[in-house]
C-alpha cells in the first residue's frame, strides 16, 4: 500500500475497512444452532414417544432424557475452538450476543435448580399444601420458549438476520400455545411437539440458512 | 485553516488497520492481513509503529501450537483516529 494518498480516497479507505468487520458473522456459526437445534428437535421426539408408547407412570421418566442437553456442551465447546482457528476478529456485536447467549444459558440452568429443588420438597413433604409435585414442571416448557424466543429474537436483530428473527417470534407464540393449554389433559405430550416444532423454526432452518449464507459470502469476498 | 493530518494516519496500510480496529473489539494478524491485503512483513512492520505510538494494543498468544497476535485499538488511538478524522472533513468541506 502506498501512503501518498489523497484526503478523498483516505476517506474512502476508511468507509471500506470499517464495512469489513460490520455485522460480521464468523463461518460455522450455524453449525451451532444446528447442533442445538438438532439435539432439542431429536429428544423431545423421542421423549414424546416415550411418553406414548411407555405405561403409567413409567412414562413419565422419558423426561428424563432432557438430561441428555449436557452432551451438547463438549460439542458445542469443539465447534467454538474450531471457529477460533481461522482469521479472527471480534465485532461489539459479536462480543454483546456471546453474553446474551451466556445470561440464556444461566437462566436455564437457574431455573432448571430452582425446579429440581421444588421438586425435592415436595417429596420429602408430600403432605405439604399446593399443588401436585410435578405440576410446576409444566411451566418449564413456556419458560424456555420464552428465553429462546428473546435470545433468538435479539440474535436476529442484532446480526440483521431476518429467520432468526421469525424463530424467535415462532418460539415466543409456542410459549403461548403451551401456557394456554397448561390444563389440558395431555399438555406434557403436546409440550414436546411445540419444542421439536420451535427448534426448527428457532435453530434448525435458521442454522442452514446461516451456513448457505456464509458460503455465499465467501464466494463472493 | 487547515490542520494537520496526523502522520501516523496518514497511510494507507496504518489507517487501513485503525479503520479495522475502530469497528471491532479486537482482530489478529491474519484477519488484518487478508483484509488489507498487505504482506506479513508489511503489516508487522507498521502494527509495531503504531504500537510505538500507544495506538495499538498487541497481545501475542498460542492457539494451540499456533501462535497468535491479536491487536485493539487503545483509548489514545480511538483519540487519535477521531482527531483525523475530524481534520480530514476540513479538507474536504467545499
Amino acid at each position: 500500500m502506498d501512503s501518498s494518498f489523497t484526503e478523498k480516497e483516505s476517506l474512502a479507505l476508511i468507509g471500506q475497512m470499517i464495512s469489513t468487520a460490520k455485522n460480521n458473522l464468523q463461518k460455522g456459526t450455524g453449525t451451532v444452532f444446528l447442533l442445538w437445534g438438532y439435539l432439542v428437535a431429536l429428544i423431545s421426539l423421542v421423549t414424546f414417544l416415550l411418553l406414548l408408547i411407555l405405561p403409567e407412570p413409567a412414562r413419565y421418566n422419558a423426561f428424563y432424557l432432557w438430561f441428555l442437553m449436557a452432551a451438547g456442551f463438549p460439542f458445542h465447546y469443539l465447534l467454538v475452538r474450531r471457529l477460533e482457528n481461522g482469521p479472527q476478529v471480534r465485532t461489539y456485536i459479536e462480543q454483546l450476543m456471546a453474553w446474551v447467549w451466556i445470561a440464556f444459558t444461566i437462566t436455564i440452568l437457574v431455573a432448571v435448580a430452582g425446579l429440581l429443588a421444588a421438586t425435592a420438597y415436595r417429596s420429602a413433604n408430600p403432605g405439604a399444601p399446593g399443588a401436585e409435585g410435578w405440576f410446576h414442571w409444566l411451566f418449564m416448557t413456556p419458560f424456555m420458549l420464552c428465553l429462546y424466543g428473546f435470545a433468538l429474537f435479539v440474535s436476529g436483530k442484532a446480526y440483521r438476520f431476518r429467520p432468526l428473527v421469525s424463530g424467535g417470534m415462532f418460539c415466543m407464540a409456542a410459549a403461548l400455545v403451551s401456557l394456554g393449554f397448561i390444563y389440558y389433559s395431555r399438555i406434557t405430550e403436546l409440550n414436546q411437539i411445540i419444542l421439536c416444532l420451535s427448534a426448527i423454526a428457532g435453530f434448525i432452518i435458521p442454522g442452514h440458512l446461516l451456513n448457505g449464507k456464509q458460503a455465499k459470502d465467501v464466494q463472493g469476498a | 485553516m487547515f490542520k494537520e493530518l496526523d502522520p501516523l494516519l496518514h497511510s494507507q496500510l496504518r489507517l487501513a488497520v485503525m479503520s479495522i480496529l475502530v469497528g471491532a473489539v479486537e482482530a489478529d494478524f491474519v484477519f488484518l492481513r487478508e483484509k488489507t491485503g498487505a504482506t506479513a512483513g508489511n503489516l508487522s512492520v507498521q502494527i509495531d509503529k503504531l504500537r510505538e505510538a500507544g495506538y495499538l494494543t498487541v497481545e501475542k498468544s498460542f492457539r494451540g501450537k499456533m501462535p497468535r497476535t491479536t491487536c485493539r485499538i487503545s483509548e489514545k488511538g480511538l483519540k487519535a483516529f477521531e482527531g483525523y478524522v475530524e481534520a480530514l472533513k476540513g479538507y474536504l468541506r467545499p
